[in-house]
């Protein structure tokens, strides 16, 4: 062989392996790039708490018992405690890199359990806890304590006084519960409605439909579903299952509903191939045999055919929770951009993705919560890959 | 000796744990027609493949022995594989021409070994097809899709693609085993055409084409070369009774 | 009268059963056979909506702000001329330059790309090393849009954004053409690769065969037979990813800088697609605005329509040595 045509052949090698390498580097840039601006808001509380931070002013009655609790041996050395008003704060970075005071400790006799909602005459639930964030405390005879002064100031102000005009102070806000509860709700009825239509299908088509015309038509136009653009099918969900479910529910705008059912078309296609290709795999040997036994079509496909279809079907369901979790086009039409704290299934809200998006085209784009909650996605969307693979390897052995 | 262009001795290969060959030895000579008979899964086309180490593709494939092309082991270390098949052309069983153009798939050969010349490709595409008596039939589409033709034409297409190598040896096969009556003779016809320019070693599971186009036979049993001799006195006069049973057809 | 009996008889047989077990299956045929209707009826109910609601600014006058003339729509290269709600001059001509002209350069540079890393996967590597970048394909593919956009509106747009400062151009922030190609040629890359492998993986041995024993080097085997034989499962490829290309919307609308009129050709410019426009200014939209993003769908459809019968038809005139 020439050196030439060696020349040639190592010069195709090597861009066969640049080429290669490309998708890995994209790989990990994306996952570098998510987790190194994401990862420092990752926490449990970001899970749990509300999006919009909730304000309150606290005003108190003259005190005549204050606390009597030493300072907890619980708390850091970053906290400073008040032993006069049994209360510890330290300081703290916000969601968008302000520095904030947190609650750390509210003792059992502390004497703000006794403060009242300036706002509401009447609220039972009202009380300062662990946690939340105090903007300033306001005094009858000199400055207002305010949070950019730090903590230790806070507290030092705090505790030289008897008596305040009122505290004013929040739940910590930025978190993504709402967002949480409302993508596991449209998981949950994207199901409802995609599965049974899309199995139905799938059995209809597989064990029911004669090859002929119709057949193919109906076969094809399912087909032709799969390469429609989400966007298209969020103007759908726009044009007709908004208008419906406002016009038959208490909804008065996109909401969960809708955008469950139009997710759920989406879906459909996917949910019936996945299924028919399971009902493939099963012999027709199985078939013969409970046919012969006297039994009908019906119980056929029952109780032969669609057991053995399962971990099919189960594929078909983790890919179709994986796509729920990533669409955002057709659900910025069909539910809405509204990031809500109290998720109704007939009210706007958003899911995850569609939350990124929100983040993403505000002014200035949070880029730092958009790559917590892209982890977040991302860590649930590996989870289900490795699943389904895991799923289809076993199942593919089955009837060989 | 001077007319020997294989000289194959003591070849054993291996699937795995499984014994294909068995301490063959076998001279090819020039210009003739060596035709390996024998039944199926005998090992003919293990050993055809060994002669342009088409069986390196098998992964589990292990070889001992020597199997010299004048005089050099092109089972040795550092042999040069791609320079041994340039020399040794293979025609496959299946027709199995490129998803080309007719041209494209003569002239496939000759550039990959760097030629760009029009005028000498387009002489070479010439002459391969009239070698392979497909030119009176393309020569008025050779820009056409190589997958048009018939299944003999396909076959004839991949000879001539083989010839445009300007090869020493021409290894065949099973060339007609998927062709009708009329393509085959047509192919045996080339053969006997042929075999003043090349060495060709054919693969048949025909007796009648066997007695028919070669001057030598090779019969395999089970990995064994049984017998090899002149084709005449192999069908007139075999010296084993497990040849003369295969080729009377008393053979399960 | 005879033609009813018949029918009568008919209609009897259809609804006699021998047995109870009959009657279940036929009910619970037609019953799967609703859902099927169903499902397959869903392709209609979106063309019909999309373009009950897409003509309203064609057909009526828009609250007294006029009809859309329709040519000027389709030919226009300013997305709104006047204020809006007070004009009715949208147009999007210059916005389907636009979407073309990215989604086919994204295919040309994903393109090489995808197929290369097929054959690399279908032919060249080590077993193992060929699993991991399946995986690697795969994860890639399963990657959400959203986080694509993220990803692009924080790293590709900014680095775009220096790239161009390279040139001394000053971009708008890294929004760009080329930032939108780049985030979409990396989407549809794992679209492209796992079909090429596909494609790559169905060719026969025998063709492989046939050109090692001519003399031909693995390599040149792999560029010049596997690669040609495996042309219309790659071209297949090629057109599902300009589809997947069109219609991306969230991504795109992230980087594009939302041009409001164009076309923009040149790669540092801001431009819109069909997608992006359709998101634009959502939030806060009513009457012929929210309309009109209707109208755009029904462009979009019929755009990828067009482009998708198009390249069959090349796909067709080109592959017509196809693989069996």
């Amino acid at each position: 062989m020439s050196n030439k045509r060696k020349r040639v052949d190592f010069i195709y090698q090597a861009i066969t392996y640049i080429a290669s390498s490309i998708s890995v580097i994209v790989l990990s840039m994306i996952f570098i790039y998510v987790f190194s601006n994401g990862s420092g808001l990752l926490n449990w509380g970001l899970v749990v708490n509300d999006y919009h931070a909730q304000f309150y002013n606290g005003g108190i009655d003259p005190v005549t018992e204050f606390s009597t609790t030493d300072r907890p041996a619980s708390l850091g050395d970053e906290s400073y405690y008040s032993e006069r008003w049994g209360v510890a704060f330290s300081e703290d970075i916000d969601r968008e890199g302000k520095t904030i005071i947190v609650v750390d400790y509210v003792a059992p006799d502390s004497p703000l359990h006794d403060m009242f909602d300036k706002n509401n005459d009447v609220n039972e639930d009202f009380a300062i806890i662990r946690g939340n964030v105090v903007e300033s405390i306001k005094f009858y005879d000199k400055n207002s304590a305010l949070a950019v002064q730090g903590a230790e100031h806070m507290i030092n102000e705090l505790d030289t006084e008897n008596e305040f005009r009122e505290i004013v102070f929040s739940s910590l806000g930025g978190g993504i519960r709402g967002s949480i509860v409302t993508t596991l709700y449209v998981i949950g009825m994207t199901l409802v409605f995609a599965l049974p239509i899309g199995i139905f299908t799938a059995i209809y088509l597989n064990e029911f439909a004669k090859v002929n015309r119709v057949t193919n038509t109906l076969r094809s136009m399912i087909e032709v579903l799969t390469g429609v653009p989400s966007i298209i099918f969020g103007l759908m969900g726009l044009a007709v299952f908004v208008p419906l479910t406002v016009r038959y529910t208490s909804a008065d705008s996109a909401n969960l509903v809708s955008g469950s059912l139009t997710l759920a078309v989406i879906l459909l296609p996917v949910v019936i191939r996945a299924t028919e290709e399971s009902l493939k795999v099963v012999p027709d040997d199985f078939r013969f045999a409970s046919l012969a036994l006297g039994a009908n079509k019906t119980q056929t496909t029952f109780k032969v055919v669609l057991p053995s279809a399962l971990p099919g079907i189960l594929t078909a369901t983790l890919l179709a929770i994986g796509r729920i979790i990533g669409e955002s086009a057709a659900l910025i039409f069909a539910i809405g951009t509204a990031v809500k704290d109290d998720i109704s299934i007939f009210g706007k809200s958003t899911t995850l993705a569609v939350h990124i998006w929100s983040l993403m085209t505000d002014e200035p784009a949070n880029i730092e919560l958009a790559s917590t909650i892209a982890i977040i996605i991302l860590i649930i969307v590996l989870i289900l890959n490795i699943t389904v693979k895991l799923i289809s390897r076993r199942f593919t052995k089955r009837f060989q | 000796m001077k007319n020997n262009v294989f000289n194959i001795k003591n070849l054993d290969l291996f699937y795995g744990s499984f014994q294909a060959l068995k301490d063959i030895n076998l001279t090819i000579e020039k210009n003739k027609v060596t035709a390996l008979i024998g039944p199926s899964g005998c090992g003919k086309s293990t050993f055809l493949r060994c002669l342009n180490r088409m069986n390196d593709l098998i992964d589990i494939c292990k070889i001992d022995g020597e199997v010299e092309y004048h005089g050099d082991n092109v089972y040795e270390k550092g042999h040069d594989v791609i320079n041994l098949r340039t020399k040794v052309g293979m025609v496959f069983q299946k027709p199995n021409p490129f998803p080309m153009t007719i041209y494209d798939n003569v002239a496939y050969g000759p550039r990959c070994q760097g030629l760009k010349d029009k005028s000498k490709l387009d002489e070479i595409v010439e002459t391969s097809l009239k070698n392979a008596a497909l030119w009176e039939e393309v020569k008025d589409r050779l820009k056409d899709s190589a997958m048009g033709l018939s299944g003999g034409q396909q076959q004839r297409l991949c000879i001539a693609r083989a010839i445009a190598m300007e090869p020493e040896v021409i290894l065949m096969d099973e060339p007609t085993s998927a062709l009708d009556p009329i393509a085959t003779l047509k192919i045996e016809e080339l053969i006997n055409d042929l075999k003043e320019n090349y060495t060709i070693v054919i693969v048949t599971h025909s007796m009648q084409q066997a007695a028919r186009i070669s001057d030598y036979t090779a019969f395999f049993l089970m990995g064994d070369l049984i017998e090899f001799d002149q084709t005449d006195k192999i069908f007139t006069q075999p010296k084993f009774k497990q040849t003369e049973d295969y080729i009377t057809g008393r053979f399960g | 009268m005879e033609y009813i009996k018949n029918l009568k008889d008919k209609l009897k047989d259809a609804f006699h059963f021998n047995s109870k077990k009959e009657r279940t299956d036929a009910v619970v045929r037609g019953f799967f056979l609703l859902a099927t209707v169903l499902s397959a009826s869903f392709i209609i109910v979106i063309v019909f909506f999309i373009a009950l609601e897409g003509m309203i600014p064609f057909v009526t006058d828009n609250d007294g702000l006029g009809r859309v003339d329709l040519v000027r729509f389709l030919t226009g290269t300013t997305w709104l001329e006047g204020t809006a709600f007070q004009s009715n001059l949208y147009a999007v001509g210059f916005i389907i330059v636009n979407t073309l002209y990215i989604a086919f350069l994204s295919l040309l540079l994903s393109m090489p790309i995808g197929v290369l890393t097929a054959l690399f996967i279908a032919k060249i590597a080590p077993k193992r090393i060929a699993e991991v970048l399946r995986t690697v394909v795969e994860l890639l593919a399963a990657i959400p849009s959203i986080v694509y956009g993220l990803f692009g509106s924080g790293l590709i747009i900014v680095f775009v954004y220096n790239f161009a400062k390279l040139f001394g151009v000053q971009s708008k922030g890294g929004n760009s053409v080329l930032a939108t190609v780049l985030v979409l040629s990396l989407m549809i890359l794992p679209t492209i690769t796992a079909l090429s492998e596909v494609a790559i993986r169905s060719v026969g041995k025998d063709i492989e065969h046939g050109s090692l024993a001519l003399g031909a080097t693995r390599t040149q085997t792999n560029f010049k037979v596997v690669l040609t034989s495996a042309k219309s499962g790659i071209f297949t490829a090629a057109i599902l990813g300009v589809g997947r290309a069109l219609g991306e919307a969230t991504a795109v609308s992230l980087v594009a800088g939302n041009a409001r009129s164009g076309p923009s050709l040149g790669f540092f410019q801001t431009t819109s697609t069909l997608t992006s426009t359709m998101l634009q200014g959502l939030k806060e939209t009513i009457g012929i605005d929210y309309d009109i993003r209707f109208s755009v769908g029904i462009v979009l459809m019929i755009v990828i329509l067009i482009t998708n019968m198009t390249l069959n038809f090349i796909k067709r005139k080109v592959g017509n040595v196809d693989v069996k």
